[in-house]
């Protein structure tokens, strides 16, 4: 049997996010188990996200993963995450302390911003003492999700009934 | 998600034209909107430039293509957009091990004798007379898992099939779809037609689910692999032939939609023309569309969906997060 | 759903909203198409129509059903067009 665990479990950006919202999702998407690509929320997100880069130019790429954008304002480096709702705001808080993490141990010391464009709302983020252990533990709890054999049993959630990865779970 | 079938018939020109599909022929010209299709079947002499399969392959379009008597002559299977070495690793894994091999193999074979068996108990509801067939089904099912070895278990889906074929006559009434036999490739009745064109039209309408899945469609389990050509289809259509095929098939011709003027006789066998073919297809598609209510998932689900939840089914199996049942129809 | 697109846009306009529309929906008539569309497909066909037309001078309209036909549809006259997906 192969051991199908992956070497070094890379987390990213987007599976705290992940992690945050359903557990046995980032498991999946840890083994490229992405969910069918056609699921409606997933497309409407992704519009969202195209369209507030009309205003916002364009994304950076890091080990992290992609943050939406990182400038440099006022003399501060501010990292903006963009979503579709507020209805995951924790999880979308987690995914950007984890940007200003990485960021940290670059040596940069950033501050974050989350914007909701369809309810026009700004949250701004800072990576202080007790944040920082905060998302030190979940990427240790991460790495140790991610290198189980197998996912979490499917738990029932209100997120599955929007969820692409619902027939999967529950076929 | 609207993603919708296309079948042309006709003999014309398909082109890509405004960013959309158009289809041209000598009485008329029609756009179809690109966004909506998810394969097309092409039953009569279609053209096309490679700038139009360039195009479905980015609209991620599977193309399935017929030849003039309705034989699938072959899939244009685009690049997958959704890989996962893991899953194919373990794909790979369960073929290569006997036994894990066998164990999927043994559940094909069951799950589709459970819907064959169920198929038969409707008929012998409505009172018609199929008890021997149902009786022998019954004694071949539970003997299925004490075979290890896949050609046993191919044999032995064999005998079910035979089995139910025994009630075909019990079943229908019109004379001239009386059945002697399976004959294939040609089949030699109409019936045989039937069933032949039903069979290619569930393999790939299951080709083109796997497509959306992370499985391999070259790997199958209970049909032998020989990396060439698509297996795992073939395997997975198994569940759903009686359910879905046989019944449409039954209906049909109880209903008087299917006469002596769908089928053409031809080169040692019988067809069905483009009039049988495109009355089968219309059902066909209908019944893709009918829903039916999921219990686990707590919502209902077309017959389309179900498919493809058989396959995450396999996958979860593959996993071995949890071992895999077949579908089983429950009336 | 199921959607009617009913558009009323300058001359200069017209071939590119018509363009647009059927990428996503059947056209039936003049200046009118129909057809079943994912929610993120009438979202982003929406948003395409948005940057063709100009606001002060055209006007789309869309009617929008929750499911996926219309209850009935009469017509008198031709039948120039429509979803058929048996060619």
């Amino acid at each position: 049997m192969a051991d199908t665990v992956p070497d070094e479990v890379h987390v990213t950006g987007t599976l705290v996010w992940y992690y945050h919202v359903c557990p046995r999702e980032a498991w999946l998407m840890s083994r490229q188990l992405t969910p069918d690509e056609e699921d409606d929320n997933i497309r409407i997100g992704r519009l969202i996200h195209e369209e507030s880069y009309v205003r916002f130019a364009r994304e950076v790429t890091t080990a992290a993963g992609k943050m939406d954008r990182l400038v440099r304002r006022d003399g501060q480096w501010v990292v903006y995450e963009v979503k579709k709702s507020s209805r995951h705001e924790v999880s979308a808080r987690m995914q950007l302390l984890y940007y200003l993490l990485q960021l940290h141990e670059d040596g940069v010391e950033a501050v974050g911003e989350l914007h909701f464009p369809e309810e026009r709302r700004v949250v701004r983020v800072t990576l202080g003492p007790s944040e920082m252990c905060e998302i030190q533990n979940t990427v240790k709890e991460i790495q140790t999700l991610m290198s189980q054999p197998l996912p979490p049993p499917p738990k029932r959630i209100p997120v599955c009934r929007q969820c692409a990865y619902a027939e999967f779970c529950w076929a | 998600m609207v993603e919708k079938s296309l079948y042309i018939f006709s003999n014309g020109e398909l082109k890509r034209k405004d960013n959309t599909l158009f289809f041209e022929t000598t009485e008329g010209k029609k756009f179809i909107p690109i966004t909506t299709v998810r394969e097309i079947f092409l039953f009569g002499e279609v053209t096309f430039n490679s700038k139009v399969l360039d195009f479905l392959s980015q609209q991620q379009a599977l193309v399935h293509y017929f030849n003039h008597y309705g034989y699938y002559s072959g899939t244009m299977y685009p690049r997958e957009r959704i890989v996962s070495g893991d899953m194919i690793l373990r794909q790979a894994e369960h073929y290569l091990d006997t036994s894990r091999r066998v164990a999927i193999a043994q559940r094909f074979v069951q799950g589709a004798a459970q819907n064959l068996r169920r198929v038969l108990k409707y008929y012998q509801g409505r009172g018609r007379d199929v008890e021997n067939p149902l009786d022998k089904i019954e004694s071949l099912i539970p003997s299925v898992s004490s075979y290890d070895d896949v050609n046993q278990l191919m044999a032995i889906e064999g005998n079910i099939r035979e089995a139910y074929y025994q009630a075909f006559n019990s079943i229908l009434s019109n004379a001239y779809f009386r059945f002697e036999g399976r004959t294939k490739r040609p089949p030699k009745s109409p019936l045989n037609a039937l069933i032949s064109f039903g069979n290619s039209m569930l393999y790939t309408t299951v080709l083109s689910e796997i497509y959306k899945t992370h499985l391999d469609p070259r790997i199958g389990y209970l049909h032998a692999t020989n990396f060439r050509r698509f297996t795992l289809n073939l395997d997975v259509a198994e569940i759903f032939k009686p359910i879905l095929v046989d019944r449409i098939i039954f209906s049909m011709i109880d209903k008087g939609m299917l006469k002596a003027s769908h089928f053409v006789k031809a080169s040692e066998g019988i067809f069905l023309n483009d009039a049988g073919r495109g009355a089968f297809v219309k059902q066909w598609d209908e019944r893709l569309q009918q829903t039916i209510q999921v219990r686990e998932l707590g919502r209902s689900v077309s017959y389309r969906r179900l498919i493809r939840m058989e396959l995450y089914k396999l996958e979860k199996h593959l996993l071995e997060e949890k071992v895999y049942v077949p579908f089983a129809a429950r009336w | 759903m199921f959607v009617i697109v009913m558009y009323d846009v300058h001359v200069k306009r017209v071939a590119k909203v018509l363009k647009t529309c059927r990428r996503y929906l059947y056209w039936v008539q003049n200046s009118v198409l129909e057809g079943e569309i994912s929610k993120a497909d009438f979202a982003a066909l929406k948003r395409e129509l948005a940057e063709i037309i100009s606001p002060d001078h055209d006007s789309v309209l869309f009617y929008t059903f929750r499911t996926t036909r219309y209850t009935s549809r009469e017509s008198i006259g031709i039948q120039k067009g429509g979803e058929d997906r048996f060619l």
